[in-house]
């Protein structure tokens, strides 16, 4: 069927479209929304687009998102080194952050432990958790991972992994409804959350 | 609880209906294929979000049309009123929405409406394989706390993730690969082990209800057995799963665990399955969906809607007069293609013809 759109609003749709929890509607209204903006704006947002993916990068050592090989969490000097806190990524360090609860550090590992997904061990950014440990005197690891099946399992395997190491390895816990995401929880009870960590049984 | 209204658009052969229904009896006449079991269809839905015969989504929406919807009034015993509107695609998500709010789960409505359906159909958990037995428990369990359906939804993703760990370590296994299994594992111990438990308590408690339904329906005491035994709850879960071990990674799938669960039935001391007659198998079944209904209605404190599909025909006439003067309390749906039996004593009814209501009639008594 022909798209009764002309083409680069079809393609402009199509390209929406493909971003997270936009569905096809959203995709539409957007798009025909951008074709009535001033040309001002539509500059501001093709720079800020494209400015965002040239400057955007990885932390080196945390694996945020950040502007420079270290981000601002790891080149800060006030923050507490000896407890890092591992998250699935870095939507849940600004929610963490958010809290004001936290003092230490954080490790962005990209993911959970997904077969399905094929996403194993080695997807993730364990490896480079593990080698961070000694160097900076980390003694306990806070497994910030959603309160899902492969969140749960996930946590599960990073404390066998620290056991043998004498780190401590802990878990937030309660508030937090189960299946639902670190993200959506609000700043008190994620804060509570944190503080009410439990070790993980393993 | 009481579903007196119920309004169906593009709904199987419903184009546009809106039925009302009475508290107590309503019978349901009209030939086959005029849209009986489709209105029987649409409240199970509203209580499951899936079709009681196994069909999918996509079957429940009218030939011609993209979506179909079921709008639901349900009067609670102590006075709260919930209006239930499910939308259902052919493509894409189903949504619904209670008293106007919009779930941000559709999985969030299972304990807003309960139903029993009995079918012909039903005659398959004595004849087929175990699924619909376990599927059978699982919904018992669901209606009795909503909680059950997280467990039972968590049992089959770790099932499916270990199945994809255990196809992909298949002849290179090493430290990494068995460490990973080692922690689905120790989940699937964790939530299998409460599934397991979970089952096991409802096969005793509902167990007397059954038997108490079959005598009843047979009109003689007879010795009826629910049989729940996995041998994996003997050793535990954990120690089956490492028993296990290297026949699942050879095979490819996880061979032991509440997945692969059966619940045996037995009549007079012997399986169903080869030794009862056919009447005798339709009156256990019968005898469990009933059991069940009657354990949903003591434990949660209030009747789900009973709705007998079609079933007084397949009945002989005894029992048929039985069920009819031992229904339970509270709203029952009977459809028919043929007379009602001089046992019922209808307090409405309603007749069907070609997705519409033609009649609709109160009967006093
Ligand atoms: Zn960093």
């Amino acid at each position: 069927m022909a798209s009764p759109y002309t083409p680069p609003i079809q393609a402009l749709i199509d390209e929406f479209g493909k971003l997270p929890g936009i569905g096809p509607r959203s995709a539409q209204r957007i798009a025909m929304h951008i074709v009535k903006m001033p040309r001002e704006d539509i500059n501001r947002l093709a720079h800020a687009l494209t400015d965002a993916k040239d400057r955007v990068r990885y932390c080196d050592m945390c694996f945020n998102l950040s502007e420079s090989e270290k981000c601002s969490i790891c080149s800060d000097d006030r923050r507490d080194s000896s407890i890092l806190c591992a998250v699935e990524d870095s939507r849940d360090v600004v929610a963490i952050e958010r809290t004001g609860e936290f003092r230490g550090r954080y490790h962005v590992l990209q993911g959970v432990l997904d077969p399905l997904q094929g996403i194993g061990p080695e997807q993730l950014k364990i490896k480079e958790m593990f080698r961070r440990l000694a160097p900076e005197g980390i003694t306990e690891v806070i497994v910030c991972t959603n309160p899902n099946t492969e969140g749960e399992v996930t946590a599960l395997y990073i404390a066998r992994l620290l056991e043998p190491l004498g780190v401590k390895a802990t878990r937030i816990a309660s508030g937090l409804p189960v299946g639902g995401d670190l993200e959506y929880a609000d700043e008190i009870t994620l804060g509570r959350a944190l503080g009410n960590r439990r070790t993980i049984e393993i | 609880m009481l579903i007196y209204r119920i309004e169906l658009t593009d709904f199987r052969v419903y184009k546009h209906a809106v039925i009302e229904i009475e508290p107590g009896v309503t019978a349901v006449v009209g030939r086959n294929a005029q849209g009986k079991t489709s209105l029987a269809e649409a409240m199970s839905y509203l209580a499951t979000l899936e079709s009681f015969r196994g069909v999918p989504n996509d079957a429940l929406v009218r030939l011609g049309a993209d979506t179909a919807y079921v709008r639901a009034n349900i009067r609670h015993d102590d006075g709260r009123e919930v209006l239930v509107e499910a939308e259902i695609n052919r493509s894409g998500r189903n949504r619904v929405q209670v008293n106007k709010q919009r779930l941000a789960r559709i999985r969030d409505l299972l304990g807003v409406v309960r139903t029993t359906v009995f079918a012909p159909s039903d005659l398959q958990l004595v004849y087929e394989g175990p699924t619909q037995r376990r599927q059978l428990l699982d919904d018992a369990l669901v209606a009795l706390s909503t909680n059950n359906d997280a467990l039972r939804l968590e049992v089959d993703r770790i099932v499916r993730q270990r199945n994809v760990l255990l196809k992909q370590s298949a002849g290179r296994m090493n430290a990494e690969i068995s460490n990973t299994l080692d922690v689905w594992d120790e989940k699937f111990v964790e939530v299998g082990t409460r599934l397991g438990e979970a089952r096991a308590r409802l096969v005793a408690q509902v167990t007397p209800y059954v038997c108490e339904a079959y005598e009843v329906l047979a009109g003689e005491p007879t010795r009826v057995d629910l049989i729940y035994e996995p041998e994996w709850r003997t050793v535990g879960l954990g120690a089956a799963l490492v028993a296990a071990r290297n026949d699942d990674i050879r095979r490819g799938i996880t061979t032991v665990g509440p997945h692969r669960d059966d619940l045996v039935l037995g009549i007079n001391g012997m399986p169903a399955r080869s030794h009862a007659s056919q009447g005798e198998c339709r009156t256990l079944t019968l005898a469990i969906r009933l059991g069940i209904h009657r354990l949903i209605t003591h434990h949660v404190g209030a009747a789900p809607l009973l709705v007998l599909d079609d079933v007084l025909s397949e009945l002989d006439p005894s029992r048929s007069t039985a069920l009819l003067r031992h229904l339970p309390a509270g709203q029952v749906i009977i459809t028919t293609a043929s007379a009602l039996p001089e046992a019922a004593h209808p307090d409405a009814m309603i007749t069907i013809e070609d997705g519409e209501v033609v009649a609709s009639v109160k009967i006093a008594k």
